[in-house]
């Protein structure tokens, strides 16, 4: 039943507010697409609102980091059948007008995993700020330098997969900070990782997961992070 | 001798309390050994001092004191290691149970509503 559709799996902590605003927008898409919310135990009426908008919810019963919701998502795109799945923050910072453009080499067959970039041409829209905009282009340069990747937003949650990659997404995920981990560990798996340009916006409420005060510990958990997945096996799936 | 009394008495005490612990069932065997083992280690040098002394000798330690701090300090360091990896384990066993808990509630939900359908269509 599920082939022919593909997943969108929306991970949500304490989106209370924005949550109803993203599904709907995902489902006035002309798409035959399944809106799938990760509560990752929110302690608000995320995933009662998330509900009410029509989506499907997965309400973890305690918070295990973005990454465990985000697998938590392949896994049930996995369990359905699923032969595509979208990754789409629940805050309404990415533009789902640009879904089109992210699936289209997934559905082409050119790559296995692509990445909505804010940083490619010829968009011009919000970066981030520039503590975090330093960041994002270290790891750019760290991974474009280890792997024969061309990354310039590895921390972009903007993604789709195609069945391979969600299959070995669906065991092996990064749970905290997974986003730059994760190209890591596609390409141990020597997966192909494709970047798409696209827009972003500022986020509409709440505060993004990483703040001032564990930017420090973030940056080293993923250089870390980076690094070791040179050094652990090659996987093979 | 004071020291040996103290010692002995702490050696005693622990073995006494890790065997009534795994005895209560609040320590599995598996965690209760290692602790039994160095207790009765503990009692053993006690009551055989001078194969302490040969023993310390034996690895090139001039006080016999030393030698205790250093595999004690060892003991420990390994210990916790040992522990942040069970820990590690835990977590990792704990987030799969939430995935698994989570997709099995949204699994029940749906059932619920096919049953509730099925039934009120009659």
């Amino acid at each position: 039943m599920a082939e022919d559709r593909f997943l969108i799996i929306v991970p949500a902590y304490n989106e209370s507010g924005n949550i109803a605003r993203t599904v709907r927008e995902i489902q006035s898409l002309l798409m035959p697409l399944t809106v799938l919310v990760v509560d990752d135990g929110s302690g608000d009426q995320t995933a009662t609102e998330a509900e009410q908008a029509g989506a499907a919810v997965v309400s973890l019963p305690f918070n295990i980091g973005i990454g465990g919701a985000v697998q938590t998502g392949f896994q049930y795109a996995m369990e359905q059948g699923f032969s595509l799945a979208v990754q789409i923050d629940g805050d309404g910072q990415h533009d789902v007008s640009f879904l089109k453009k992210l699936i289209d080499p997934i559905v082409k067959n050119e790559a296995d995993m692509t990445i909505g970039s804010r940083f490619l041409p010829p968009f011009i829209g919000y970066r981030s700020s520039l503590i975090r905009r330093v960041g994002i282009h270290f790891f750019a340069h760290l991974i474009s330098f280890l792997t024969d990747y061309k990354v310039t937003d590895p921390t972009s949650g903007f993604r789709a997969f195609n069945k391979r990659m969600m299959n070995i997404f669906a065991r092996e995920y990064p749970h905290d900070f997974p986003e730059p981990e994760a190209i890591m560990v596609a390409r141990r798996y020597g997966a192909r990782v494709l970047e798409v340009p696209v827009q972003m916006r500022k986020r509409e409420a709440g505060h993004s997961s990483i703040r001032y005060l564990a930017t420090l510990y973030y940056m080293i958990k993923v250089t870390f992070a980076i690094l070791f997945n040179m050094v652990k096996a090659k996987g093979n799936m | 001798m004071g020291i040996k009394i103290l010692t002995g008495f702490l050696s005693v005490a622990i073995f006494v309390l890790v065997l009534e612990l795994a005895r209560r069932g609040k320590l599995t065997f598996k965690y209760a050994i290692g602790w039994i083992a160095i207790s009765l280690l503990g009692i053993i040098f006690i009551i055989f001092d001078q194969l302490l002394a040969a023993v310390s000798a034996w690895f090139g330690f001039t006080l016999p004191s030393n030698f205790i701090f250093f595999t004690l300090f060892c003991f420990f360091m390994f210990l916790s290691l040992f522990l942040t990896i069970f820990l590690c384990q835990q977590n990792n066993r704990n987030d799969t149970m939430a995935q698994e808990i989570g997709l099995l509630k949204l699994e029940i939900a749906r059932l619920k509503k096919q049953i509730q359908n099925k039934f009120s269509a009659r």
